[in-house]
């Protein structure tokens, strides 16, 4: 081999090496980073959600190891009347719950949205609920609600109004909760609506004003399509909230009177944890999951035709 | 609904003040109705508060129904498990999301873009799924009806990897690139000018957590059993189990549960309402 | 028929910040008045409360005959241009320049035909379906123009709406606005910091500052008449070079500089030199020294830059004060624009003159013209 040949092989061999060293310490430093977070996640994301669909197929009591039955749980699921009015309760209840609490943060949030003394604590008086858990609220609003010694009955007395068997009748429970949820959640909504207002330049609302619009169509042709990001944002949110719907009726109602308050979480829980089917709770855990994306794909396909992002 | 305010005052108006007022006092009033009441039936004897018409306001503050409730149950374990389960899930998730944020954010390896969509693949799944695998898994670990139980799976959060990746990316790269031509390492470019620089996503994060353990209640119900390792909302719920009609002793257990977070809410208004404003933002 | 009064108008913000003090001027109909000044001088305060979007604390504004205080801004029949243009984002352009017809309850066959008639006027015929976020710059201005001007309404309001656009497309937009105006003739009020805008486009300008008029009328009455010390300072570029002087019997004394002016009160002066007024000296002339430090070629004149042999004084243009305060002999720089044929060396002395008719004299106390 020529000299020159023989140093340039040298050379080659040389590189790889240095090369390779400078490339291995890179990833290991990014998979070091990465690792506490990767085998948390792994052992309490990843792993529950693949073990959640071998258990749904499987018949297991949660003390002692299951066995396999296919997709009986499932199967069975689609004919269980329980199942069946768990779920039905739990649509009554977002369908109610969704357009409610939006699209009364907005009109609190309009009304927010001003330089008047005291918005301070008009504002606060909205965000506080916010921050008292579920079972505080629960807890509370049992008391106001009890038929009773209830505040709001001796209320309705002073209104002349009938007394109402509230949480304990059940054709009115569903919707107390509603009420009580709508009540607890208003604040998030109406901080993201306020955020979302302070956005608007003023200058277009001065230019539709000058345009010869009424304050309400301004509001109408300007303002509301221009809040249409937040607003799907909240419906997703809101409706992915209330389709996992749990403290609050366990904390009132324990899923009753007559099952009328039994949503698709409390039924997995009754399932899983009082009755230890832990198998059937995993299948309701992935039918409940699957209702989910579908109906937030659904409402994501629908709001990306209709809402003006301006970006 | 009207829309925002015109221009100042105009004169000759017939109200003193903003019309605004009229339709924002009742509202208050309706929102703070629950919890006022709260306080008032925590501080009447039990005579009062079950007595029907209501008393609105009782003649004297029954402050003995505090001592009463936390005496029933150990409403100071209660506060310890949850100061513990909410102060070691912030810093665990302040730490590890931390890191793996600005793995993902800044560095190069191998897979990093897979692993980063499996990280938010786990986002998509509703927690009740993870459910019951979980408490299958700590169980094993035989954590069981303790702290560590309630704090292992909640000790890192793919959305605060994603939250603060997002935050990390927005910063100046070149703060960064000279301090690796200065020779400092990876672990001390974040610790000493990624992480300072972040504070307030990393007090977004921080309140999110803290608030989001503090109320946790159904992890907690399915995890824990005996009343010594329960956390405050559990406790409340146990204390709600056993003296489900005595309203007045329930009402203080439930005042105490909540001041703190109030307490918290109210000084770091700011932080909370940004914190909350930010998930909205980043949709 | 007036087109726009306003009668000692004043605003007054929370915080009693004094923005627009007194001012009383009239547009006539057809007209166009700009108003001018640095910021915060009170000009868009003053054309928001001729729009309706902010009221007078004091004061009477009518447009027509009609005292509009009362009125709000949908009903007063006025357009305007904002500064950031102000085009509903989420709406194509052909929607931004129907939604002023809509409100108006106008059927949708008119609708069409005059915002296709405006598309047209401005060149926007292409650009119907797109959206905001998709335009240029001078696009989105010429659908902001188009969105005034579709209503023909009575006063057509503009604020600001060439700073953010770019020189070249400034002085094109400038020429398209005075075609406009002749061809349409709507009673304008424009407001601009850029004294060229103002100079180039107004029938009338009147100069703004601290809230206070400072004086009104033609660009060229204006420039050759400055009324007081900060009109003078604020008109021309490069800005006229302001001297400390005094007067007695009949004859002012700027340094080297001294001239005639009988009957003029004995007191101290403020003596102003436009740099293109001056020039090389001629028998007779007033003159004074002038060292050269810095020489600017720009092709068609020279300026030069350097220290006249005279104390000059600085009259802030940008402060809310607009009388003779701060004296600062130091650093100030005397300017003259000069033919490049005579073209001097840096570092050399030359002598200049101006005509003595064209030197401007001020009363150092009030600031205001001493014509005798």
């Amino acid at each position: 081999m020529t000299a020159r040949a023989e140093r340039s092989r040298a050379v080659r061999l040389e590189r790889p090496p240095v090369w390779r060293r400078i490339l291995w310490s890179e990833h290991l430093a990014g998979w070091a980073f990465v690792m506490p977070a990767f085998i948390l996640i792994a052992i309490f994301a990843l792993i529950p959600i693949g073990w959640s669909l071998i258990l749904s197929l499987q018949n297991n009591n949660l003390l002692s190891p299951g066995h396999y039955i296919g997709l009986a749980n499932y199967k069975a699921l689609a004919k269980d009347p329980q199942f069946r009015s768990a779920v039905g309760h739990s649509l009554v209840y977002t369908v109610l719950f969704v357009p409610i609490s939006v699209a009364g943060a907005l009109g609190l949030a309009v009304a927010l949205n001003r330089k008047i003394r005291g918005i301070r604590f008009y504002r606060l008086a909205v965000f506080v609920p916010l921050v008292t858990s579920t079972v505080a609220t629960g807890i509370v609003f049992l008391w106001l609600l009890d038929p009773t010694f209830g505040l709001v009955n001796y209320i309705l007395h002073a209104l002349g109004l009938p007394q109402q068997q509230f949480l304990q009748d059940p054709n009115e429970a569903l919707y107390c909760i509603v009420a009580m949820t709508v009540w607890s959640w208003l604040g998030f909504d109406v901080i993201i609506y306020l955020a979302a207002l302070q956005g608007i330049p003023e200058e277009l609302l001065e230019a539709s004003e000058i345009d010869g619009a009424s304050k309400w169509t301004t509001f109408r042709s300007v303002v509301v399509p221009l809040l249409g990001p937040a607003t799907l944002f909240l419906v997703v949110w809101s409706t992915i909230n209330a389709l996992q719907l749990f403290d609050e009726i366990y904390v009132t109602t324990r899923g009753g009177p007559l099952g009328s308050t039994t949503v698709i979480v409390y039924y997995l829980y009754e399932q899983a944890f009082q009755f230890f089917n832990g198998g059937y709770g995993a299948a309701v855990a992935y039918v409940l999951f699957l209702g989910i994306l579908v109906v937030t794909l659904m409402q994501l396909w629908i709001g990306r035709r209709r809402v003006y992002y301006s970006s | 609904m009207l829309p925002l305010d015109a221009p100042p005052k105009k004169p000759g108006r017939k109200l003193p003040f903003s019309p605004w007022h009229l339709f924002l006092m009742p509202m208050a009033a309706i929102m703070l109705l629950p919890l006022v009441w709260m306080v008032v039936v925590s501080l009447e004897t039990a005579q009062q508060a079950h007595s029907y018409p209501p008393v609105l306001i009782p003649s004297s503050l029954h402050f003995s129904n505090y001592p009463a409730a936390w005496n029933t149950l150990p409403f100071g374990d209660f506060f310890v498990n949850s100061a513990i389960y909410a102060l070691t899930t912030v810093a665990g998730n302040l730490l590890f999301c931390s890191l793996a944020a600005y793995a993902f954010a800044r560095m190069r390896f191998a897979g990093k873009n897979m692993l980063f969509v499996v990280f938010l693949a786990t986002l998509m799944v509703p927690y009740q799924v993870l459910l019951i695998p979980t408490f299958l898994i700590v169980k094993r670990l035989g954590m069981v009806d303790s702290v560590g139980g309630l704090i292992a799976p909640n000790l890192c959060s793919a959305f605060g990897v994603f939250m603060l990746r997002q935050f990390f990316r927005t910063l100046p790269i070149e703060l960064e690139e000279a301090a690796r031509i200065d020779g400092t390492s990876r672990l001390g470019i974040l610790f000493k000018i990624v992480l300072p620089l972040s504070l307030p996503a990393l007090a977004t994060l921080g309140i999110i957590q803290f608030m989001w353990s503090w109320n946790d209640f159904l992890w907690p119900l399915i995890i824990i059993d005996s009343t010594n390792h329960a956390p405050v909302q559990l406790g409340l719920s146990m204390l709600q189990g056993a003296h489900s009609t005595e309203w007045n002793l329930l009402m203080a257990g439930t005042v105490m549960s909540q001041i703190p977070m109030l307490v918290i809410f109210l000084f770091a208004q700011r932080w909370f309402i940004r914190s909350i404003a930010f998930t909205g933002i980043n949709q | 028929m007036p087109g726009v009064i306003l009668e000692e108008v004043t605003k007054v913000f929370p915080g009693d910040t004094v923005a627009v003090d007194h001012l009383s001027l009239e547009v006539a109909d057809g007209e166009f008045v700009i108003l001018v000044g640095s910021s915060g001088c009170g000009k868009t305060t003053a054309l928001r409360m001729i729009a309706g979007l902010d009221k007078p604390t004091s004061g009477t504004i009518r447009i027509g005959e009609r005292a509009v205080n009362e009125i709000s801004a949908r009903d007063r029949d006025v357009a305007m241009v904002f500064q950031n243009y102000a085009l509903y984002p989420h709406m194509t352009v052909y929607r931004n320049l129907a939604y002023p017809l809509r409100q108006r309850r106008m059927p949708r066959r008119e609708v069409d035909k005059r915002v296709n008639e405006v598309a047209e006027m401005l060149s926007l015929e292409e650009l119907l379906k797109r959206r905001p976020a998709q335009l240029s710059g001078g696009q989105r201005q010429r659908v902001a123009m188009g969105r005034a001007l579709v209503r023909e309404p009575k006063v057509f309001l503009l604020d600001e709406p060439l700073s953010n656009l770019d020189a070249k497309l400034r002085v094109q937009m400038r020429a398209g606005l005075k075609r406009l105006h002749s061809r349409l003739g709507i009673t304008t009020v424009y407001v601009t910091h850029d004294q060229v805008e103002a100079m180039t486009l107004a029938d009338r300008i009147a100069v703004l500052s601290d809230g206070k008029l400072q004086q009104l009328g033609s660009p060229q009455d204006v420039y050759d008449h400055p009324a007081n010390v900060f009109v003078a300072g604020f008109i021309g570029s490069p800005p006229m070079n302001l001297l400390r002087g005094t007067a007695r019997a009949g004859q002012v004394t700027a340094g080297q500089l001294v001239f005639e002016r009988p009957g003029i009160q004995d007191g101290d002066v403020v003596v102003g030199l436009r740099p293109e007024a001056m020039r090389p000296v001629v028998d007779g002339m007033p003159a004074l020294d002038f060292r050269v430090d810095v020489v600017e070629p720009l092709g068609d004149e020279v300026i030069v830059h350097g220290a006249l042999a005279a104390e000059l004084i600085a009259v802030d243009t940008d402060a809310t004060d607009g009388e003779v305060g701060s004296i600062n002999g130091t650093g100030i720089e005397a300017v003259a624009r000069l033919d490049p044929r005579q073209r001097p060396a840096e570092g050399s002395t030359i002598r200049l003159g101006i005509e003595d008719s064209e030197v401007h004299v001020f009363d150092a106390l009030t600031g205001l013209a001493i014509n005798v």
